[in-house]
Formats: structure tokens, sequence, C-alpha cells
């Protein structure tokens, strides 16, 4: 799992790329962890192959701490498979997800 | 092109990349379609970290996957003591932010996305058995 850093206006944006799960949730999480703070972060999963629940279990401690320090969290470019986890977590109704940087930064 | 795939591996975390590295190349030489291959190796994951987190005791874990027709079939072995995933309660994935919990995602998943999961106990190892669609686009 890679992560790179940016800025889209005033919001903080995590790129990652490579997988999401078991083994990489971990690390991943410290790395998020450290950028998330007001007004908020942007993770980029457009090359993310997939999310395991691993995975999940780091978006959803970065969407509980976000709310803990007011900063907003959103994600864009799911893929298909991960879109699909998603749904059927029900994780779709709580992390909100856009199609592209632009709309996430509106 | 091999049509199956055996490994046989440590029960800890870092062997889950090693299993997904190669199940990766799997699908990558067979060409599955996207859907399916994601779909393999989230089970795949699922499956394997239930092991290394519940099998105290166990001493490997054996993978085994191969094609036949449309259909792929997923095995995990391991000698460690009983215990059959599938009987874990349901996950709650309605509740808010505040409210959500992870436990029991995985084998939700399995429900959702697996065409059959069989479990038994046999010689003192568990067998977990998963189909899965290979024409998922």
């Amino acid at each position: 799992m890679q992560i790179t850093q940016s800025q889209a206006g005033a919001l903080q944006v995590a790129t990652l790329e490579g997988r999401l799960d078991t083994a990489t949730a971990g690390a991943a999480e410290a790395q998020l962890m450290t950028l998330l703070a007001p007004p908020g972060l942007v993770l980029d999963l457009t090359n993310v192959r997939y999310v395991s629940s691993a995975g999940l279990r780091t978006l959803l401690k970065l969407a509980k701490e976000a709310r803990t320090k007011s900063a907003s969290f959103s994600l864009v470019g799911l893929q298909p498979a991960v879109r699909e986890v998603f749904e059927i977590s029900g994780f779709d109704k709580i992390i909100p997800a856009f199609g592209t940087l632009a709309e996430a930064t509106a | 092109m091999t049509d199956s795939l055996h490994l046989r591996l440590a029960p800890e975390t870092d062997s889950v990349t090693t299993l997904l590295d190669a199940l990766e190349a799997y699908t990558d030489a067979q060409a599955l379609p996207i859907r399916a291959a994601s779909r393999l190796m989230l089970l795949a994951d699922e499956l394997a970290a239930n092991v290394i987190m519940h099998a105290h005791g166990a001493t490997f874990l054996a993978a085994e996957l191969s094609r036949e027709a449309g259909t792929l079939r997923f095995t995990l072995t391991d000698d460690g003591p009983e215990y059959d995933p599938l009987r874990r309660g349901a996950a709650n994935t309605q509740g808010s932010v505040e409210e959500r919990e992870i436990g029991g995602l995985g084998v939700h998943f399995v429900e959702q996305l697996a065409t059959t999961a069989q479990y038994r106990r046999a010689d003192g190892h568990n067998i977990l058995s998963i189909t899965l669609d290979a024409g998922a686009e």
C-alpha cells in the first residue's frame, strides 16, 4: 500500500494505491490518522483494487475520528468491486463517496 | 497455464500478503473478470484472517484454488481448534457511524458474494470451502 499526500484547496488528500487488506490496513491507518485534521481529509481510492473488512475497519475509525475532530472525511474513485463491498456492508450510507476529487472538494 | 493453486502458509498476518499476491497472479493469468477476481481476493482475505485470529495453536494454513468451467472453488484448511466461522452472528450493516462495529462483516461478505460456503471438521482439520462465479464482471 502506497499513500501519497497532496492538497485540494484547504483539504488534505491522500491517494492510496494497492490493496487495503488485513496485512496493510494497520500501517495505512496509522499514516492516515496523522493526516486527519480540520477542515478535512479526502481519500482517493481510484487505484485501490479492493478493500477487505480490515480496510473497512480502518475507514470506520477514520470516520469516527473525523467526527471527534469536527473534520470532514470522504472518499473518491471507488472501483466497482470496492463499491460492491461498500454497498453490502452498508458503508455507502455512513461515509460519503464521490466520483471525482472536484465533487468531493466542492 | 495451471488451473489450480496450492499454498501452504504459516498462520500469521504476513501470510495474507503471500496468499493475495498468489491469487492476484492467478486471476491475472486466468484473465478473470475484475469483479470475480476481487470477490475471490476479498473472501480469501476474510477467511484467512479468521483463521489467523481464531485458530490459536494451528501450525499451518493451506489454501487451494481451482477453476471448473464457470466456477472457482477456494478451500482453506488449518489444524487449529474446531472453529466454524459461518456460525457467527450477522453483522450490523444499518447503524450510524457511532454505532457501527466491524465484527461479523467477513462472514456477511461470504454470505453475500459466495455461491456456496461449507465448513467441515475432518481428521483434526478445519476445512472451509467456498465457490464463486468465475464470470462475475
